[in-house]
């Protein structure tokens, strides 16, 4: 008897603990959320995204993000209210503004001048 | 131009040097400290002692905020030069991060207080709206509007380097 209650408490534990930790409307807002914390950094890690990290303050902002996506926020704006708080470190792709421009433009702009320089060198 | 393609040479070094230099010597960057300008956001929260309601408008003029909780092992460090600047009549608010409300509250007992009021932030939500990752993080504020973002422990050196010319700038405490 008792070992019949106890194998029926240790199957129903699979279903009492499989509930999820974030909980969407729609399939669609749990893939952005997905997406989201794989493309914004924990701002305590020295390199790691949210999706990796569970730090306290990490938790607190993925809780945030699932709040502001039922809120209906897009993921844009989800991305500028964590960028306004920690600053544009937290993003792993960096728009294209005076503090990156050197970023995005340097490797291209060196490339070019090698080439040219390669190929005038050539001519002479 | 064989010529053009010789100055080349050395001018591009030239170039990338001094770029990274002046990019080194940006005056601007401090590890840790964080100098845009934005409100302070809006919350409603509860003192730490006496449980009574808080918000913006409990909080007027110029003061420190400061980010700390009983488990801090940093916050504990740096207790000392709070006490310091709260004796030197400058005002501190603290956020009590994520804590017990009786830890904190022995912890105050036994350390002493430097702080005008106290706000009990348990769920850290005010925290996360700062900007917040942990605990000590000080911000300098001036009629709602966050000057300095500091996270880490303030001291003397931090003092000097960070809020110093900030508070000179604006001429704030006088």
């Amino acid at each position: 008897m008792i070992k019949k209650l106890c194998l029926v408490i240790l199957l129903s534990c699979n279903f009492l603990f499989a509930d999820s930790l974030y909980e969407f409307t729609n399939l669609e807002n749990e893939k952005r959320f997905y997406n989201l914390i794989k493309e914004i950094r924990c701002p305590k890690c020295t390199s790691g995204s949210l999706a990796s990290s569970n730090a306290p303050v990490s938790e607190d902002i993925k809780l945030k993000i699932v709040e502001l996506i039922k809120e209906g926020k897009s993921d844009s704006e989800i991305k500028k209210y964590i960028v306004n708080r920690f600053g544009n470190e937290v993003l792993y792709d960096p728009g294209f503004d005076k503090g990156t421009y050197f970023l995005w433009i340097a490797p291209i702009s060196i490339l070019l001048l090698a080439l040219t320089t390669f190929f005038f060198r050539r001519k002479i | 131009m064989k010529f053009i393609l010789r100055m080349f040479v050395i001018i591009l070094p030239i170039a990338l040097i001094s770029f990274f230099y002046l990019y080194i010597n940006d005056d601007d960057y401090y590890p840790g400290a964080d100098y845009r300008n934005y409100n302070l956001p809006q919350f409603e929260l509860n003192e730490l002692y006496s449980q009574s309601p808080i918000s913006n408008k409990d909080i007027q003029g110029t003061y420190l905020i400061n980010v700390w909780a009983s488990w801090c092992i940093t916050c504990r460090v740096e207790h000392g030069f709070l006490v310091k600047l709260s004796n030197k009549n400058i005002p501190i608010m603290g956020i009590n991060y994520k804590d017990d409300r009786d830890d904190a509250i022995n912890w105050i007992n036994k350390f002493g207080d430097p702080y005008k009021l106290i706000i009990h932030d348990f769920k850290g939500s005010l925290a996360l709206d700062m900007g917040v990752t942990g605990a000590p993080e000080t911000f300098l504020v001036s009629n709602g509007e966050v000057l300095v973002h500091y996270r880490g422990e303030v001291n003397t050196m931090i003092w000097q380097d960070v809020f110093t010319p900030v508070i000179n700038k604006y001429e704030l405490f006088k």
